[in-house]
């Protein structure tokens, strides 16, 4: 069974063979947190660097290209843009904010949000 | 009588209750992903589509009104989503009349309700019931969990349909790359909240009637746009594989 490696919470998250999930959601899912505002491409807070696995993350569109622009090719992605279709491992800054927001102006992730607890 | 589930038990629960009628296995939807469709049933599609949806915004604030202060993350959940589907970004129905004009369409024509099917107004009318007269969970479940969730798992399949083989370019089908994944996220925060919330065996069930019922109106309202404006042009829906072989010579 395929599993995505969420290393700086040092935490497993295993799916269905043949399934393709996003990152994020599992992330949200399973109460690990990566940090995260707009989930739709525009801030950047869930940038990760993508440690191993790349062969199985699907290709970068449009909004994670023009968000992420020269970090793609230093090895992040958005983990609310990428779906992985096997293993693959991705570590983040658990302090970072928006990349509009590297000022510190930026208003706090959501990490932890809305758990079942 | 039935039994409180735990949360893994009534997660699963809720994925099978809309399993079987996912709006992606629809006529309409598989004619689309399968690249049979033509751009004028796409503005016929985009037009239904904004009735559709178009209100969300109410729905979502008829739901928070419905929503007790002590449920205070579910209501931060719905303001947010009211916020990401009108302000945050591109006006999400700006996004969709913007398909729409790339196959042809007009904001005006889009907007008219009289250019919606009957079918698509009965849909209408049902989502501002269940967000307006139903437990803030139930509405949660029916409408994020059975109608929302679903999103990706319907434009991943026709996104790259509408690049590779219809010719949109990625700007014109934004609309699509959008949802794909801001509605996973939203799809999983309302599984958190269906299964936080709901927290008696009738509850639980009520949720569940409702997640069939939602997955039920949208497969209807998929097939539906295929019987309305598609069938006159192509016929009606055979899967590939069901058809007959073509006689050779």
């Amino acid at each position: 069974m395929p599993r995505i490696y969420f290393k700086t919470a040092d935490q497993y998250v295993e799916f269905a063979e043949g399934e393709e999930v996003n990152v994020l959601r599992m992330a949200i899912r399973e109460d690990i947190d990566v940090p995260w505002q707009c989930a739709s491409g525009n801030c950047g807070t869930d940038r990760l660097v993508v440690e191993e696995g790349a062969e199985n993350l699907d290709p970068p569109r449009r909004r994670e290209r023009a968000r992420l622009g020269e970090l793609l090719d230093a090895g992040y992605r958005l983990a609310c843009q990428t779906y992985t279709r096997g293993d693959a491992a991705f570590s983040w800054d658990p302090d970072q904010v928006g990349l509009d927001d590297e000022d510190g102006r930026g208003s706090e992730s959501r990490t932890g949000w809305a758990g079942t607890g | 009588m039935a039994e409180l589930m735990s949360p893994s038990e009534f997660r699963v629960a809720l994925e099978q209750a809309f399993s079987g009628t996912m709006a992606k296995d629809a006529s309409f939807s598989r004619a689309w992903a399968t690249g049979k469709l033509h751009k004028q049933h796409f503005v016929h599609w985009a037009t239904n589509h904004y009735h559709y949806i178009g209100p969300f915004g109410d729905y979502l604030g008829l739901m928070y009104a419905n929503t007790p202060d002590h449920a205070r993350d579910a209501k931060d959940f719905l303001l947010q989503n009211m916020y990401e589907e009108e302000l945050s970004d591109d006006r999400h129905t700006d996004l969709l009349i913007r398909f729409a004009e790339a196959c042809g369409g007009t904001r005006a024509f889009v907007q008219d309700r009289n250019n919606a099917m009957p079918f698509t107004k009965g849909l209408q009318g049902w989502m501002y019931y269940v967000s307006g007269r139903e437990n803030f969970v139930v509405s949660s479940a029916a409408l994020i969990v059975g109608l929302e969730s679903q999103v990706p798992s319907i434009y991943r399949t026709q996104y790259p349909t509408l690049i590779n083989k219809y010719g949109f370019s990625e700007w014109e089908a934004e609309f699509f790359d959008l949802h794909i994944t801001s509605d996973e996220i939203h799809g999983e925060r309302g599984y958190q909240i269906v299964l936080k919330y709901a927290d008696t065996p009738e509850l639980q069930q009520r949720c569940l009637h409702f997640v069939r019922e939602a997955a039920d109106m949208r497969f209807a309202y998929t097939k539906a746009l295929y019987e309305t404006y598609v069938e006159p042009d192509l016929g009606a829906w055979v899967e590939e594989d069901e058809r007959e072989p073509a006689l050779v010579g």
